[in-house]
């Protein structure tokens, strides 16, 4: 009698490969254990739900569609999250062209605030809870353009070399490291600014 | 301090600076405490980041989002080899009238080309046996200008019998067709 496959208890590369030849329920195995990862990805790139569930879909859909191509040079999830960065970075393109150019934007570029923010000297992170800290980043996070955000996120996040950011982000490596100052100075006031909310 | 020397602070701290720009950045880390500090700050920044990615889940159950990913991909599945089938029925339902239609077409032109090259006097009734590729089926054309009329008789083969000889033209056929 044939007994069902319980994929469960396959590691990544298993499934991988089951799925690699068709094998749909390896693949929502895959799903099931890395949405989060993938959504995550998705979430704090668009930083809005209903986008970021649509996106992470997509990169699951074409994630299947592209499996073949799937060497193992990387992890499974490394290999799905930079699919979905790249599904967002469309999106926000697409976004970026249909609004008009902000004098804030244009402020951002030329690094007019940032360059002007006095150095954080003190350490703000200082007697957090992990999960407050990472609520605090959060919340800085959301204050942030998304060209900001975004390299912050391919640097800090997926550890990305400069010139890698600027491939995946269709600019110069100059622009790449301006944004990636200006993300992080506005970073450190943010957080020295709770900070200092959370002393008064 | 200029924008330039902040972003190679900042490439220092990233160990994206070659071998000789690190050690004059550091002689320059070492003399100057206002690089020294923006140095301090970017690093701190960098290591509350590194490890402290905020968490976010699907705000929907595995079922649904699996759901709406299973139906996305069987429907790109179809999509995408939908058109190559329709496609193939649709040549195979169109090659029987269109293998008729060329026939007759050849058969046409054939018995044409045959007239334009007959003696003048002979122009007037023909009947001639078409060459076809068909093992089974025979095939013949009569024109008659005078009556402006143009026939193609096509007809099926009745296996010779291997001792007999092959007739040229059978009878039966010239009486059906009732030629003298």
């Amino acid at each position: 009698m044939a007994t069902r496959k319980d994929y469960t208890k396959l590691d990544d590369v298993a499934l991988v490969k089951c799925a690699q030849r068709s094998d749909m329920r390896a693949f929502e195995e895959l799903v099931a254990r890395h949405r989060d990862k993938v959504y995550a990805r998705a979430f704090s790139m668009m930083r809005n739900e209903d986008e970021a569930t649509d996106v992470s879909q997509e990169a699951w859909v074409k994630g299947w569609q592209r499996l073949k191509q799937f060497q193992g040079e990387s992890s499974f999830v490394t290999w799905m999250t930079r699919i979905v960065i790249n599904l967002c970075l469309d999106q926000l393109r697409k976004q970026k062209r249909q609004r008009a150019e902000s004098i804030e934007l244009l402020e951002e570029e030329s690094g007019g605030v940032e360059r002007q923010m006095p150095i954080v000297t003190t350490n703000p992170t200082e007697g957090l809870e992990r999960s407050e800290l990472r609520a605090r980043i959060d919340r800085a996070m959301r204050q942030l353009s998304y060209e900001h955000r975004t390299v912050l996120i391919l640097h800090e996040f997926e550890e990305l070399e400069y010139k890698e950011i600027a491939k995946r982000m269709e600019c110069s490596i100059g622009t790449v490291m301006s944004r990636l100052f200006y993300a992080r100075r506005k970073m450190a006031n943010l957080m020295a600014s709770y900070k200092r909310e959370e002393m008064s | 301090m200029n924008l330039e020397l902040q972003l190679e602070l900042q490439a220092y701290v990233d160990g994206e600076l070659p071998a000789r720009q690190t050690r004059r950045v550091e002689k320059l880390i070492a003399a100057d405490p206002e690089a020294r500090a923006l140095v301090a700050e970017l690093r701190a920044t960098r290591s509350y980041l590194v490890g402290n990615e905020p968490e976010y889940s699907v705000p929907e159950s595995r079922e649904f989002y699996w759901s709406r990913i299973e139906r996305e991909i069987t429907r790109a599945e179809a999509a995408a080899t939908g058109p190559t089938r329709q496609a193939a029925f649709h040549w195979r339902r169109w090659l029987a009238p269109l293998g008729g239609l060329a026939a007759a077409l050849v058969l046409g032109l054939i018995t044409l080309h045959s007239t334009d090259y007959a003696p003048l006097g002979s122009s007037l009734n023909h009947l001639a046996e078409v060459e076809n590729a068909s093992e089974h089926m025979g095939s013949f054309s009569f024109r008659s200008q005078a009556e402006n009329m143009f026939v193609v008789w096509i007809y099926e083969k009745v296996e010779a019998v291997p001792t007999e000889p092959e007739p040229q033209v059978r009878p039966v056929l010239n009486d059906d067709m009732g030629v003298q």
